[in-house]
């Protein structure tokens, strides 16, 4: 896998914890929420391997439960180990996030 | 929820996609369904998940390979390789129901007709000799074909996925034919031209009726117990 794709993977995962963590979500209303917050360039689709993988490593867990409308549907919410990573997630952003900003400031406009 | 509860959901709301869709969509089960040693609860879990995603992004005019991405079939792996394996506990039961209950129709046959055949017929004995040794061994190696048989079954089925070029008709047919008459061709062979040892013992062919019975009706419990089929 590219390094590309492992930053967006590691990035996207951060993201879905922090959703997750405001409130219990299902599938197709995070792959929304996503896209509300503008990350429309990930396809819908790639938040459902991300999730068995959370679920497998114990971050997130999921439970069938009835919905407002419809049918029933799977739930998902943080486990005290999820709550850990996303803590994680939240310090490693931080600590990137200004650094990489200011490098790009001054060196990466390319118009 | 059980995984056989949410197999039922999964069929009700495949209804609601186009046909188009619902091809698509169809193969995508077939390809996630036909793995061998993955979570069932898991597998089915997701694969309803796929499913509402679709039907909600269909009713928003999208298709599928918006929602999945160009390669439909890589999707698949992906989502494969994230699903866990199964519990130990839960395929051993499964084995033990699978081998329970063919044991239990093979014996419940083989003790039915023989009774019949020669009570009505006169036709060979009312006792059965057996070597216990080859017999054994008999029932081990027709258990290792089945085995391969049931997995070159679901390759094969798993490899109709995704095709645009469908085989014709008469050419599966033949191929499954051939197949079919190999893999019993064989078990015949080994059952005519394996050499008799071990402990030799006489046992009326009714009892192998009554074992049979007594084998389904264990295994009917565990289906009922565990919901191994429905």
């Amino acid at each position: 896998m590219s390094l590309r794709s492992q930053l967006l993977k590691g990035v996207l995962e951060g993201c879905i914890l922090a959703i997750i963590h405001q409130q219990p979500t299902y599938g197709y209303e995070l792959s929304v929420k996503l896209q509300e917050f503008g990350l429309s360039d990930v396809s819908e689709g790639s938040i459902y391997p991300l999730l068995l993988r959370l679920q497998k490593e114990q971050l997130i867990q999921g439970t069938m439960q009835h919905s407002e409308v419809g049918p029933k549907r799977k739930y998902y919410h943080l486990t005290d180990e999820g709550k850990g990573a996303l803590k994680q997630f939240i310090m490693q952003w931080e600590s990137i996030k200004l650094p990489v900003d200011s490098i790009l400031k001054k060196g990466g406009t390319l118009s | 929820m059980n995984a056989k509860d949410i197999l039922k959901i999964n069929n009700r709301l495949r209804e609601k996609l186009t046909e188009e869709n619902k091809k698509i969509y169809e193969d995508m089960l077939v390809y996630i369904r036909t793995n061998t040693n993955k979570s069932e609860q898991q597998t089915e879990e997701v694969l309803l998940e796929l499913l509402e995603h679709f039907v909600a992004a269909q009713s928003e005019g999208k298709s599928a390979h918006d929602i999945f991405g160009d390669n439909i079939k890589q999707y698949c792996d992906e989502i494969i390789e994230e699903i866990p394996g199964e519990k130990k506990s839960v395929s051993l039961v499964f084995g033990a129901y699978l081998l329970i209950n063919l044991l239990g129709i093979m014996s419940l046959t083989y003790g039915t007709l023989g009774f019949f055949f020669n009570n009505v017929f006169h036709m060979g004995s009312n006792d059965v000799e057996i070597s216990l040794g080859s017999a054994i061994v008999n029932i081990l190696i027709d258990l290792f074909l089945i085995y391969c048989f049931v997995k070159l079954i679901l390759k094969w089925i798993k490899s109709s996925t995704f095709n645009e070029k469908v085989k014709k008709k008469w050419v599966e047919f033949l191929q499954i034919w051939i197949v079919c008459t190999l893999f019993i061709g064989i078990m015949v062979m080994i059952n005519v031209f394996m050499p008799t040892f071990g402990l030799e013992m006489r046992i009326p062919v009714i009892l192998f009726a009554g074992i049979g019975f007594i084998l389904l009706i264990i295994s009917w419990v565990l289906n009922k117990k565990y919901r191994i089929t429905k």
